[in-house]
This record gives C-alpha cells, structure tokens and sequence, in this order.
C-alpha cells in the first residue's frame, strides 16, 4: 500500500461524523468610501505611498512625474507597461535569468485590485519573472481606481480570480520586527512601496 | 517540581528580562485586540472559521484528495508521507535527484517537527534559514523559541554580538535597523545562490488546487524566485476547502498573530512558472491519530498564528525554553501531550488555567480546557506527580472525616503561634518559598456560619443574594 492509500485509510477510519459546511453566518464589513478606506490603509497600515493620478494628462507622462520625484536616485527602472514607457530604463521580461534583475532600482508593476480592509493589492504574473515584484529596491503598482474591494470575501469571490498561475496580495514594503519587536523597514524584498491610482 | 518549573528557574532568574520579555509578547497582544476591536463581525469571523475548520477535519480524505487532482492538473508534483522519517527521505530524494545542495528555507514548523535540517545537513546539504528570526536562531545554534516570533527572547546587543561574529558587522552596533539591513545582504547572496527552495504552506486551497505562504518580509518570495525547485511541505490538516474559507482565514491570521490587517505579502502558488517545478509533501505524522480522539481534535484547526503564546501569562513569564516540546505554550502543551504524554507531560502544569488562550484563538480551540483535562488523565497515564497525590490523598482523608478536619484546623492555628519560621518555611513547603502564608482569622468559617445562623431568620431565601449561583 502507498502512504497515500495508508494515510487517506487512517483518515476515513478515524473520522468523526461528518459536518456541514453551513452558511456564512455574517454579513462582511463594508465602507461607505471604499477608494478613500483603501488609500488611507496603504499609507497607515501597510506602510506604503499612495497616489492619485492627475486626470487628464498622459498616464506615462504622470507616472514618470511621480516615479522621478519619489525615487530621484534610481537609475534601473524595470517596466513593460506602456504607462511605464517614459520612465522604464530597461524591459525585465526580455532577460533570461531572473537573477539579471539584482540591482534593480525600481519595477513598475500593474495590480488587479485593491483590497480596503487591508491596503493589499493583488498582483497576478503578467510578467516573466516573479522575483520582478521582491528584488527591486522599491516597486511601483499601478492600479485602476476603480477597482477596489471592501474585505478579502470579496476579493476571492471576484469572478476572474482564479486565472493566476502566481500572484501575491502585497501590503506594502517588505518588514519585520525580529529584532526586539522593533518594526524595521525592508527586510528582503522592497524597502518602499507605491500605489499608483489610475 | 515539573520538568517546566524547574526549566523557568533559569529563565525567571534574571527577572528584569522576564519582565520584558513580558511586556514584548504583551505589546503583541495589545496589538491583536486593537485589530479585533477595529472589525464589527470579528467574533462571527472567528465561529465561521472554527466551524469551516471542523468541517474540513471532518471530510479531510475528500479534500486532500480534491487538492491534489487540482495540484496536479495544475502541473504540481504531489507526495504523501506517513511520518517525519518519510518526509525528510521525500525531500532528501527530491533534492538528490535535482543535485541540488543548497536550500534556502522559508520558516516552517513542519520542518522544526520532523527535524529535517539536522537531517539533511549530516547528508551534506546547506540548509539556510531565510527568515531573519529563525535566521539568527540557526546563526545562535539554538531553536526558535516563538512559533511566529522565533527570537523574541534575544536582545538585540545579542544580535549585535552575533552578527558582528558571523556577518562581521561593526563593533557594539545593536541598532535593529542596522542589524536587519546587515541580514538582507548576508542572505540576498544566499537567495542568489540557491538551487532549490522550501517553503511551507499556511493554506491549500482544494477546489483550486493551489497553496498560499503568508510572511512579512518576503523571504519565501525571495526564496522561490531563483532556483528551478521549490519544495513546499505542510501538515495535512492545513487543506481548506476553497476560496471561500481562505477568505476567513487571511482575514484572521495576521491580525491575530502580529496585529496587523494582513501579513505583507499572501502569496498564491498555482502553476509552476518560467521551467520551474513544485514539490507538495502532505505531512501526517500523528495527524490521522489525532482525528480519532474527540477530546482533542479540535487541535487540527490551529492555524499557527501563535496568539495564545503571546497571550499566556505563563508563556510570557516563562519564555519558549521553559517547555520541553519543540511548540511552547498553550499550543505546545496540547501537542506535545498528542505527541507523547510521557516525554511531555512536564508542561501541562504550565497553565493557570485563566482560558486567556481559548479567548484569542482565531480558530476558537479550547487549548484551556483540554490542558485541563489533560492532567485529570495524568493518573491513569502513570504520570501524575508522587508528592501530590499524596498531599491529595492526605486531604481527600482529612476532609471527609469532620473529627480530623477539626483536629488539623486547631493543630495548624496552633503551629502558626508556636512553630519556628525555620519549620514553616522549610524546603517540604514549595509554595512558602516565595509568598507568606496568611494569617489564620480569629474565627473558621464554620464558627461564622453557625453564628450567623442562630442570630438571623436562618437559611430564609431572602437572604441569598439574587447572583450567588454565579459566585465560585
Ligand atoms: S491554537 Fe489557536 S491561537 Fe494558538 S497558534 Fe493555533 S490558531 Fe493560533
């Protein structure tokens, strides 16, 4: 017998009756303004920059605007999108190793929504390599404003959501607090996050 | 004394540090309840992740089985192994056949329970720790002793010292920010070099087919960017059913372990990418036997967030050392008394019993309750300490015999006045070794209640006060 067949016998055996699933039992929060709930947890909660781009003028032009006055010292700017064009330095999906990225200054990445509740924002590959969205020094998320969600329910229950092969809901930079539980910015992936509110 | 109190000695002895490592996993918990307070349906959230829970543990064959169609379908390599040994043989195999030598590791208690990085360095494997906490445990040679927290219990001078010895960082620098920058570059050399990376799984989500890993500083990410293989290894209790359930539980997890509304990064693995392949190993080790006994079945929900740690007051004023199972506190009581409760039977009077940890837990466990009636069965398991069941015996026949019970009542007042300090407080008396006892009152209860009686409309329902069936 396989341990498959000698673990899934054990667990039949020792099962104790079966129980319902059940209803959910709760209506899941909700915000009234769930744009301006979503901007003020990325900057509060999750630690990260949020921006709303100036209508009206060319998405690339702005994003370039707002990439240059943040990060003024970057000079590897990773980026495929077209909202990217006037700032990118470089095109990542066009490298065949994904280690060619250490030493990137900046990835600009596009997310599929937002989440309100937490300031997460779900990023599935569109890109070649995912170490895109951890090795930068800073990641730039480009986001739909319309997009938002209330809570995490929500999010799972959006209707395209499972068509990722990897994708990660990320709240800002990348911290810890190992160390005597002093919160410390930038522990392996990106020491500074921006969402870009399209 | 048990094998915990006589291991908190050491810990309690300097008591300016267990007065901070107190206030460190306090500060946690304050955290924890702000973010509980800040959600309406937080105790709705908490039943319907208890009840999923129980409805997962009850149909665990049909959901692993799901998941692992789906992984599959999805191009995941799916093993089973039935204990620890076959686990680490599975990994080892994995990595042989990959000749891959260097494994970078993201935090997974699975791989602390089945001791596979003793296990695979003396086959001449590096295993590195990526997360920084467990990083600077492996640095120390010591085990974690938090299951979120692993170094709670260290210093940061310690750290200084460590890193200054093993990274060459500058001289008596214990700044945390320095320390953790130092760490990011020690090891994104390590990320670099890796061929093959672990991580675990805190959720896999069966209709999906698909796993998500939850941490805060992206060291799993990080890790599985690189190398072609990424082994991720979990205890089959961690399948849910769908997307659904993982809602409740990422709403649940970070905000109970840490404080906050989510951990950085939830991230979702689905489909190998770029020539990459993934391993999943479901764990049993002791899961399935646990499924058969009701009274503590309950224990295959943990989600391993670590809050009733960092609400124990126990815990907190003992430290992770204290217990002798590799999982300390609550959690780790309960497990270890699964695991063997004659290995680890010493921690179960580790609990006040205050049911602090019962109140936090996300996935509602009743870790007090079953501490409790773990140490009712200390008897019939042939473990329960000589000294008190004696001392239970003496007034099991002291108090069932009124002539007795008065005699010791007088001998006692009597020994208060005339007996040398030296006597009362000698070695024999463990609970005098650090408190008074008290002063016995100029009357017994018993004199006040006969007294009472004859002087008012005794026993008259009037004068029992409308609450007293809830006075203890
Ligand atoms: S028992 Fe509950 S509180 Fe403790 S680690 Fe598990 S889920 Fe968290």
């Amino acid at each position: 017998m396989t341990s498959k067949d000698t673990i899934l016998e054990a667990l039949r055996a020792n099962s104790p009756a079966p129980l319902e699933r059940g209803p959910l039992g709760f209506t899941p929060m909700t915000f009234e303004d769930p744009l301006a709930e979503f901007r003020e947890r990325v900057v509060k909660a999750a630690a990260a920059r949020c921006f709303l781009l100036e209508e009206g003028r060319a998405a690339s032009d702005a994003v370039a605007a707002i990439v240059r006055r943040t990060y003024p010292d970057a000079k590897r700017i990773a980026s495929s999108l077209p909202e990217a064009a006037a700032c990118a330095t470089f095109n990542p999906d066009e490298l065949k190793d994904p280690r060619s990225l250490a030493g990137t200054d900046i990835a600009i990445v596009r997310g599929a929504f937002g989440v309100a509740e937490n300031g997460a924002v779900w990023i599935p590959r569109t890109f070649r390599h995912k170490a895109l969205l951890f090795i930068p020094e800073a990641l730039v998320i480009l986001l739909d404003r319309t997009q938002i969600v209330c809570t995490m329910h929500e999010a799972y229950s959006r209707e395209d959501f499972d068509t990722y092969d990897f994708g990660s809901f990320i709240a800002g930079p990348s911290k810890t607090a190992d160390i005597e539980q002093a919160l410390v910015i930038g522990a392996h992936g990106p020491r500074d996050v921006s969402v870009i509110l399209l | 004394m048990s094998t915990h109190s006589k291991a908190a000695e050491a810990f309690i002895a300097d008591s300016e540090r267990t007065a901070w490592h107190n206030r460190a996993l306090w500060f946690v918990r304050e955290k924890r309840d702000r973010m509980a307070r800040s959600i309406p349906e937080w105790e709705a959230l908490r039943d319907a992740a208890a009840h999923t829970k129980m409805h997962t543990i009850t149909h665990l064959a049909y959901y692993l089985e799901m998941f692992e169609r789906n992984a599959v379908a999805n191009g995941i390599h799916v093993h089973w192994a039935k204990d620890a040994q076959e686990h680490n043989e599975t990994v080892y195999r994995i990595l042989s056949e990959h000749g891959a030598r260097h494994l970078i590791k993201s935090k997974s208690m699975l791989s602390e329970e089945c001791g596979l990085t003793p296990y695979l360095e003396e086959r001449g494997i590096e295993a590195v720790e990526s997360d920084l906490g467990e990083r600077i445990m492996q640095l120390m040679h010591r085990p974690p002793s938090h299951i979120v927290l692993p170094a709670i219990h260290v210093k940061r001078e310690e750290v200084g010292e460590l890193f200054e010895r093993e990274l060459g960082t500058e001289h008596g620098n214990s700044d945390p920010t320095y320390l953790t920058h130092a760490a990011r570059k020690h090891l994104r050399e390590k990320f670099l070099h890796a061929d093959a990376a672990m991580t675990g799984v805190n959720f896999a989500v069966a209709s999906s087919g698909a796993f998500t890993v939850c941490t805060n500083e992206g060291n799993a990410d990080m890790g599985t960017s690189f190398p072609k293989l990424h082994i991720a290894i979990m205890g089959l209790e961690k399948v849910i059913p769908d997307y659904d359930a993982l809602a409740l539980y990422t709403r649940l997890l970070a905000r109970s372990a840490t404080g906050q509304h989510s951990t950085t990064y939830t991230t979702h693995y689905k489909r190998p990418v770029e020539g990459q392949e993934i391993h999943v190993i479901i764990v049993d080790n002791g899961r399935s036997r646990i499924l058969a006994n009701p009274a503590h079945l309950n224990m295959l929900r943990c989600l391993r967030c670590g809050s009733c740690m960092n609400t124990c007051p126990v815990y907190r004023r003992s430290g992770g050392y204290s217990y002798s199972y590799f999982i300390p506190g609550p959690l780790g009581i309960n497990l270890g008394m699964l695991a063997s409760p004659k290995l680890y039977s010493g921690n179960v009077s580790a609990c006040s019993l205050c049911m602090s940890c019962s109140n936090v837990c996300p996935v509602k466990i009743d870790l007090g309750e079953q501490i409790y009636l773990w140490r009712q069965q200390l008897d019939s398991l042939g473990l329960a300490n000589p000294v008190k069941k004696g001392i239970v015996k003496v007034l099991n026949t002291a108090l069932r015999n009124p002539g007795m019970f008065h005699f010791c009542v007088r001998a006692g007042r009597l020994g208060e006045k005339i007996a040398p300090r030296g006597l009362l407080y000698c070695g024999a008396n463990a609970w005098g070794r650090d408190r008074e006892l008290p002063k016995f009152t100029s009357r017994t209860f018993e004199q006040i209640w006969k007294e009472e009686l004859s002087s008012t409309a005794a026993g008259s329902p009037e004068t029992v006060p409308e609450d007293s069936s809830t006075n203890i």
